[in-house]
C-alpha cells in the first residue's frame, strides 16, 4: 500500500510538472516579442542578430525564430536589424507619426518593413502596402531616404501602421548580400533614424 | 518522522525539477520541426505533392503568408521528401536578386546560394541525402542533413510591374524527381 500511494505521487508529480514545463515554455516561445530577446541592440533603436537560419543557434533562438518568422536566411546571405522603438525608445506605436530617414546603406538589396507586434504579420490597408525597399523608394542625389509611418496618408512614402490607436508595431530592415565593407561593419553600420514627428 | 517527510520533499522537489527540464528541453527542440512540419503540409497542399514546385504569383503582403515574411520576396517553395532518391531542382535566375535556399527539418538553413555567386543565369541542382549516389545524374549535388525539409526560391521585385517577368520565371523553373 504504502509503496502504491508513493507511485501515485511519484505520477502525480510528473504529470503536474509535464503540464506546468510544457505550458510556461510554450508561452515564453510564442510570446510575440519574445522573437527579439536574444537580438544585441545596436543603438537603442535597432536590434540585431545573426543567428537566424545559423547551425550555432542556440536552442531557443532556433524555437523563437521558427515560430515568429520562420524560413529567414543564414547571415551569410542576409542580416536583419528590427526597431520596435523609436529614437527615444518610446514603444512605436500605431496612432503616432514617423519619419524614418535613413542612408545610403551599402548592399545589393534592402528593404523596410512595418508587421503588427501582437499579429506579427502586415498591417492590411487599403494601399495594400507594408514596405518600401531600395529600388522603389525615392532617394535623394546622396542616396538618403525619407519613408513615412502614420496611421494616415502621407504626401510620400508611406507605410500605414493602423487607424485602431495603440496598437505596437515594428520596423524590419532587412539587408542582402551587404558589401564586404558593410560586412565588417555589422552591426555598428549607419542605420536609418525613427523619429516621431507626432501623436 | 522529520528524515522521513524531508526525504520525501527533497525526493518530490527532484522528480518534479528533472521533469520541467527535461520537458522544457522536449518542447524547444520540437517546435522548429513541427512548425517545418506545418509548413510543409501547407507547401504539398498548394504543389499537390511533395517533391514540386509551389510558386507565390502575388506582388505585395498577403493575409495567408508566414510570420513577418517579406512581401518584396517572391517565393517558389517546395517541400521535399528525399526517401525515394534525389531531387532536380532546375531553372534560370532572376536578375534583380534570385537566390536558393534549403532548410533542414530543425529549420536551419544549411545552404543558399544566390545569381552572382553562378556562372550564369541556369541553374541545375541535385539535393540528396548523404549516401545517396548521383554520380550519374549531372547537375550541383547538396546534400541534406535530413530527408525531408523546405527549398525556397527568393526573386525580388521592386513593384507589381515585375510580375509578369518573375512568373515567367517562375514557369520555366522544373522541381521533381531525379
Amino acid at each position: 500500500m504504502k509503496y502504491l500511494i508513493t507511485l501515485i505521487g511519484a505520477i502525480l508529480i510528473i504529470a503536474a510538472s509535464f503540464v506546468a514545463a510544457r505550458a510556461t515554455t510554450v508561452k515564453s516561445l510564442t510570446n510575440h516579442s519574445s522573437i527579439f530577446d536574444t537580438f544585441e541592440d545596436v543603438n537603442g533603436t535597432w536590434l540585431f542578430t545573426d543567428k537566424i537560419g545559423a547551425a550555432a543557434a542556440s536552442g531557443v533562438e532556433r524555437a523563437r525564430v521558427a515560430l515568429g518568422g520562420p524560413l529567414g536566411l543564414s547571415a551569410k546571405e542576409a542580416v536583419y536589424f528590427v526597431a520596435t522603438k523609436d529614437d527615444e525608445g518610446t514603444p512605436l506605436q500605431s496612432q503616432c507619426t514617423y519619419r524614418v530617414t535613413g542612408p545610403k546603406i551599402d548592399t545589393r538589396w534592402w528593404s523596410l518593413a512595418l508587421y503588427d507586434s501582437i499579429t506579427q504579420h502586415y498591417v492590411p490597408n487599403a494601399e495594400n502596402r507594408s514596405s518600401w525597399n531600395n529600388v522603389s523608394v525615392p532617394r535623394a542625389d546622396d542616396g538618403t531616404w525619407i519613408i513615412n509611418v502614420a496611421p494616415t496618408p502621407q504626401e510620400t512614402t508611406w507605410i500605414p501602421s493602423q487607424e485602431a490607436p495603440d496598437k505596437n508595431f515594428e520596423l524590419m530592415l532587412r539587408v542582402y548580400n551587404p558589401s564586404d565593407a558593410t560586412r565588417a561593419q555589422l552591426p555598428n553600420i549607419e542605420l536609418p533614424t525613427v523619429e516621431r514627428v507626432s501623436c | 518522522m522529520l528524515s522521513r517527510i524531508l526525504f520525501y520533499s527533497l525526493a518530490a522537489g527532484a522528480l518534479a525539477a528533472v521533469t520541467f527540464f527535461v520537458t522544457r528541453s522536449m518542447v524547444i527542440q520540437k517546435a522548429p520541426v513541427k512548425v517545418m512540419s506545418t509548413i510543409e503540409a501547407r507547401i504539398v497542399a498548394g504543389a499537390g505533392s511533395w517533391n514540386a514546385c509551389f510558386h507565390n504569383q502575388v506582388y505585395g503582403p498577403r493575409r495567408n503568408a508566414a510570420r513577418r515574411a517579406n512581401p518584396d520576396s517572391i517565393i517558389s517553395s517546395m517541400a521535399y521528401d528525399l526517401s525515394d532518391g534525389p531531387v532536380r531542382i532546375s531553372g534560370e535566375t532572376w536578375p534583380r536578386y534570385w537566390s536558393l535556399s534549403f532548410y533542414q527539418q530543425n529549420s536551419d538553413n544549411f545552404f543558399v546560394v544566390n545569381d552572382l555567386e553562378l556562372d550564369g543565369p541556369i541553374f541545375n541542382y541535385l539535393l540528396a541525402t548523404d549516401g545517396q549516389d548521383t554520380s550519374e545524374l549531372g547537375g550541383t549535388r547538396i546534400v541534406s542533413p535530413t530527408v525531408k525539409g523546405i527549398m525556397l526560391v527568393r526573386r525580388f521585385a521592386a513593384d507589381a510591374s515585375d510580375m509578369p517577368g518573375i512568373i515567367a520565371n517562375q514557369e520555366a523553373m522544373t522541381c521533381g524527381p531525379a
